[in-house]
């Protein structure tokens, strides 16, 4: 177990680092960036382990954070207490809506065609319940959001609100990424590979596959469901506009896309890419989705291997690794 | 008090049935091309507002009926650029990739052809034209519904002579049955494929074109036309042309009725509601 840990380390130096080198008081355009950009990083990286590792394309990223969202604000609202606790019981709930439908679906059989019509059917469903209770959830207008935050450490000086928010993300990605290589590295991940490879197969051996279908949904709808609170922190409300699907789900597709299906690092990539791309484009609303909707086709038609594997590739052709590898006793070549 | 009652059932009946009849001109248009190409098109929505924007463009300078027609062609034309261009890739892997691939593409073209549209077209658009109402046992009917009904159910009973008299349709449903039996017939399923992708997107063009007699719609709009047309014909059994439309005309009727008595949400929660109750129930349709 321990090489896996090598694999974290640039991950958490480049984390660590990004504070000290970008973030300044009274600045906070850069520290939006790089916030969303480590949300969007924990986004994808759920996506990845549910679509890339067991072939169930879940297209309700949007709808599974904002029920985690309005679950935490709404309980820590009635029953007075921290949302801190509340997000649990946030990220559990999203979870039960993952387990709940890769259940259905594994049970059912359905392909993939049919899981990602029936969640993008959720996830308009559930926008347009969350629009329509508008006692409870303030409609489209939204809740006033704020509490996802570490007083103690705001209060410190050289901390603000945007560096405690981005190093609690930080922390939610590292476990994210550890829980991933934990399960690659272990028989989950052997077992995903044969379901997702051939499905008879694998079962005519005796394994589980519903089982396993499931784990992978519940980690990556919980793992979701607990960062979606998050982007009601960061802009101080919660609102169904944030959690619609051309805002969650188109994006984090081409981020996987971008930085490449089935590699630790390349979820991470493409978000940064892609949050930097949108943020370069800001001025230009509607030309961003033409560039987007256009990146979408030309991505799956001619590059549906990912920057990582790219660049992997030309690695491996240079020598680059095997001469690398001396520098760094007990690594192992790549985790793909 | 009772004949009030009923009047108002009527009314919202002839409406439902209008709206209905629309809906099962689009949940075709993703039908045809989904049960022939295995390709589900959620680019189609966008070209239903494309036809309802060329018809308000055309009629500064023709007259209504002339630039319908003129804006259905237009953008049948744009399918058929679309389909030898894009599709054409699409159409070279086989299976479960084709259809991630379709899905895709044609949700990447949605997004980036809407992009381009509301570039140029901000606001609400629907088609200028007056159709007064007309007054039945006390009710006012919707001119706009009536037309709808009327030039709808003409598409429709088209579509039926043609799928089921002529050649070239039944040639479309023996793909639609077996695309390797089609080929030992000599069926040439590419051009087939060409056609009925043009011919389903001259069908979404037109139940635009009526749409906005009786409704206004914005750019945006677009992709909530493509999800509508998607859970019809899901619940239409996705590769039934009857289906489809009885589907149609069966949730275009619920949802109006829900709308006008429970509010505007819980039918669109409805309309989502019967597309996941029949993907869960029945998903062999699709697979």
């Amino acid at each position: 177990m321990t090489r896996d840990w090598y694999h974290l380390l640039p991950v958490a130096g480049v984390l660590a680092a990004i504070p000290p080198a970008f973030f300044a008081p009274g600045e906070s355009y850069l520290a939006r960036i790089f916030i969303l950009m480590v949300l969007y990083a924990i986004l994808t990286t759920a996506l990845n382990l549910v679509f890339g590792h067991t072939d169930q394309l879940l297209l309700f990223t949007g709808a599974v954070a904002a029920v985690g969202a309005y679950t935490t604000a709404l309980t820590a609202q009635w029953l007075g207490i921290s949302p801190w606790f509340s997000l649990l019981l946030g990220a559990l709930l999203a979870g039960g809506v993952g387990v709940a439908v890769t259940y259905v679906a594994a049970v059912r059989e359905l392909t993939v065609i049919v899981i990602s019509i029936l969640t993008l059917a959720l996830q308009f469903s559930i926008i347009e319940l969350v629009n329509s209770l508008r006692d409870i959830t303030g409609g489209v207008t939204g809740l006033a959001f704020d509490g996802l935050t570490i007083p103690p450490l705001v209060n410190l000086p050289w901390f603000t609100g945007d560096i405690v928010l981005f190093y609690t993300l930080g922390v939610m990605l590292l476990g994210m990424l550890a829980v991933y290589q934990y399960l690659m590295n272990s028989r989950y991940g052997l077992a995903f590979e044969m379901i997702r490879q051939d499905e008879t197969a694998a079962k005519s051996v005796g394994l589980n596959a519903v089982k396993y279908k499931i784990i992978a949904g519940f980690v990556a709808t919980f793992a979701i469901g607990l960062v979606g609170p998050f982007f009601a922190q960061l802009s101080g409300f919660v609102s169904p506009g944030t959690y619609q699907f051309n805002n969650i789900d188109v994006l984090i597709l081409i981020m996987l896309i971008v930085g490449g299906l089935r590699t630790m690092y390349g979820p991470l990539v493409g978000a940064a890419i892609i949050i930097l791309l949108n943020e370069q484009l800001r001025a230009f609303a509607e030309f961003r989705s033409i560039l987007f909707g256009i990146l979408l086709v030309v991505l799956f038609l001619y590059f549906r291997d990912g920057v990582v594997p790219f660049v992997d590739e030309y690695l491996d052709k240079w020598d680059v690794k095997r001469r690398a590898q001396g520098l760094m006793p007990g690594s192992r070549a790549s985790e793909r | 008090m009772v004949a009030n009652t009923l009047v108002r059932i009527g009314a919202l009946a002839v409406d439902g049935l209008s709206l209905g009849l629309l809906y099962a001109m689009l949940g075709l248009g993703i039908t045809l091309v989904f049960g022939l190409g295995g390709i589900l098109n959620l680019a189609l929505g966008v070209f239903t507002v494309i036809a309802i924007l060329l018809v308000v463009e055309l009629t500064a300078s023709v007259p209504v009926a002339l630039a319908a027609v003129l804006a259905i062609a237009l953008t049948g034309g744009l399918g058929i650029v679309l389909e030898r261009s894009v599709l054409q890739l699409v159409y070279r892997s086989e299976g479960d990739d084709r259809l991630l691939l379709g899905i895709f593409t044609t949700l990447g073209l949605s997004i980036a052809l809407q992009g381009a549209l509301s570039l140029r077209y901000t606001g609400e658009f629907a088609v200028p034209v007056e159709i007064p109402s007309i007054e039945v046992f006390g009710a006012f009917i919707r001119g706009s519904s009536i037309v709808i009904i009327v030039l709808s159910l003409v598409i429709l009973f088209a579509m039926y002579l043609f799928f089921s008299r002529t050649y070239t349709g039944l040639a479309t449903r023996t793909i639609m049955q077996d695309e390797t039996g089609a080929v030992y017939c000599g069926i040439d399923t590419s051009r087939m494929r060409t056609f009925v992708f043009v011919l389903s997107i001259v069908i979404a063009a037109s139940a635009g074109v009526l749409y906005g007699l009786s409704f206004e719609t914005n750019v945006a709009g677009a992709f909530n036309l493509t999800i509508t047309a998607v859970i019809v014909s899901i619940v239409g059994g996705v590769t039934s042309i009857l289906g489809v439309v009885v589907a149609g005309v069966g949730l275009g009727i619920l949802t109006t009725f829900l709308s006008a008595y429970l509010g505007s949400y819980i039918s669109t929660i409805a309309l989502f509601g019967a597309a996941i109750v029949t993907l869960v129930l029945k998903p062999e349709g699709i697979q």
